[in-house]
């Protein structure tokens, strides 16, 4: 028989390394022989479009166009350290230091204007004339952006781990087939705290993959480990959904801005991916009144709660 | 060593291979066609799908004296003049593409996908790539852009 069920999961999340751990990062902004800027920054793309909102902060920031935001990163002999793209940080703390570095640039550029012609409306500020009027100066603004926590006092509570928080919430229906165990997610929406959408086409594509990351984790993933050995090692046994797995999601996004971010911005990347696991979860509970407490929740899993349920009844 | 004749991209190939080498390894390694990629080896992912006489191969899974005399696409060969293949520019334009090592892989799957079946729907789309895994994007930016390339190729 195939029962119905739905579920919902509530997180919050702290960004960044928390907890009295370092957590800085640095950009440096040039002013280019062509008027261009280049922004050099450690911080690393790998797909989560940190190259394109931190463009975007930076334009935003000169009121230039992003074509003439030329954007080194990665490369550590000539950027400066700006952390790991990890603890979904780098749109916050990395973007807070990008702006820094570009508000910097700015005042540096009116100083040589105001000097030069008296000019100080920034809107009036050619920038191809200033690099040219201004050959032999390196026109540069550095940026720097600390987080600073304090570690947690395990028996007070008390302590300041992280700044700032992210909130997100998961819906999702699953039907589950009482004769063999499969659990099926046919719904799904997610709603997710942004601060502010700097890039609402990259916040769903956060939001997407969080969700199958999630969904995975709850049905699918299993390492298997057999005496400290990896038994699923494999594509073939350690499962991932295609995208027959995966429904479409349902995107909210919640602007809220944040008074310490870059333009009220704040990190998605891993807020986004917590609540499906307990989110499904719940709607299986709802669905066969029987509570998974180990993930995955594989249809073995699911038959032999079935059966201990049945066995507690009789 | 063994000599065979393919066409890969329209271009006409007289290549010297080994008995054991893959198809994807005379495309990346030969023909430096490294557009086609290597996730896992062993036929499960379809990082490394090319089409093969019109149908979608997994290139690690095929030998490359099986490609004799056949027609191949790969990644490289979807561009026109310069110009992005309308599949591309749609998984460009809604943002289908996150780390990319997938996408070589879909686009080649859709384009197969939409060459038999123009108009698909989302639940069709699905299927037809749900050979090709994809850690990052969730699949739905993928079936969207595949939605909007079937569009685009109406228009064209
Ligand atoms: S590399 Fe061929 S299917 Fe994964
Ligand atoms: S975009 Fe990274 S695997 Fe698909």
């Amino acid at each position: 028989m195939k029962k119905r069920g739905k579920g919902i999961g509530s997180i919050f999340y702290g960004t960044g390394y928390g907890n009295g751990f370092p957590d800085v990062s640095r950009s440096v902004a040039v002013l280019r022989k062509d008027g261009k800027v280049k922004i050099y920054t450690g911080a690393t793309e790998v797909g989560q479009g940190s190259k394109t909102v931190l463009s975007q902060i930076a334009a935003e920031t000169l009121g230039i166009s992003i074509e003439d935001v030329i954007f080194i990163c990665e490369d550590t002999s000539i950027t400066p350290d700006a952390g790991t793209a990890a603890a979904s940080r780098q749109t916050y703390n990395t973007g807070n230091a990008i702006k820094k570095s570009c508000e910097e640039l700015k005042r540096k550029i009116i100083d040589v204007t105001v000097k030069a012609s008296g000019a100080d409306a920034w809107e009036e500020i050619n920038l191809r004339d200033v690099a040219l009027n201004h050959k032999g100066q390196i026109l540069k603004g550095e940026g720097e952006f600390i987080a600073e926590t304090t570690e947690m006092k395990d028996e007070t509570g008390q302590g300041n781990p992280y700044w700032p928080y992210t909130f997100n919430v998961y819906g999702v229906e699953v039907e589950v087939d009482t004769t063999n165990g499969v659990v099926e997610v046919i719904k799904a929406v997610c709603a997710q705290d942004v601060g502010r959408a700097i890039n609402p086409k990259l916040i769903e594509g956060q939001m997407d993959g969080g969700f199958a990351m999630g969904l995975s984790y709850a049905l699918f993933e299993d390492l298997n480990i057999k005496n400290g050995e990896i038994k699923h090692n494999k594509l073939t046994n350690y499962l991932i959904p295609t995208a027959m797995d995966v429904p479409d999601l349902e995107k909210i996004i919640v602007e809220d801005p944040e008074a310490t971010g870059p333009y009220g911005a704040k990190g998605i990347g891993e807020p986004v991916m917590i609540g499906v696991a307990p989110a499904i979860l719940n709607a299986i509970y709802d669905a066969i009144g029987v509570r998974i407490t180990e993930l995955p929740a594989t249809p073995n899993k699911i038959l032999l709660a079935l059966k201990k349920k049945r066995e507690v009844a009789l | 060593m063994k000599e065979i004749k393919l066409k890969v991209n329209h271009k006409d190939y007289h290549v010297a291979i080994e008995e054991d080498m893959r198809l994807l390894d005379l495309l990346r390694n030969r023909l430096n066609l490294t557009g086609t990629k290597e996730g896992c080896g062993e036929g499960e992912c379809g990082a490394c799908t090319v089409i093969m006489d019109g149908i979608t191969v997994n290139s690690c899974m095929v030998m490359a004296f099986q490609a004799e005399n056949r027609e191949i696409f790969t990644i490289e060969g979807l561009e026109k003049g310069g110009r992005l293949d309308p599949i591309q520019q749609a998984f460009l334009d809604e943002g289908a593409v996150q780390c990319g090592f997938c996408t070589p892989g879909m686009v080649l799957s859709a384009k197969a996908l939409l060459d038999k079946n123009p108009k698909p729907t989302r639940e069709e789309i699905r299927e037809g790539i749900s050979g090709n895994l994809c850690r990052c994007t969730g699949y739905n930016k993928i079936v969207d852009a595949i939605e909007k390339a079937s569009e685009y190729r109406k228009e064209e």
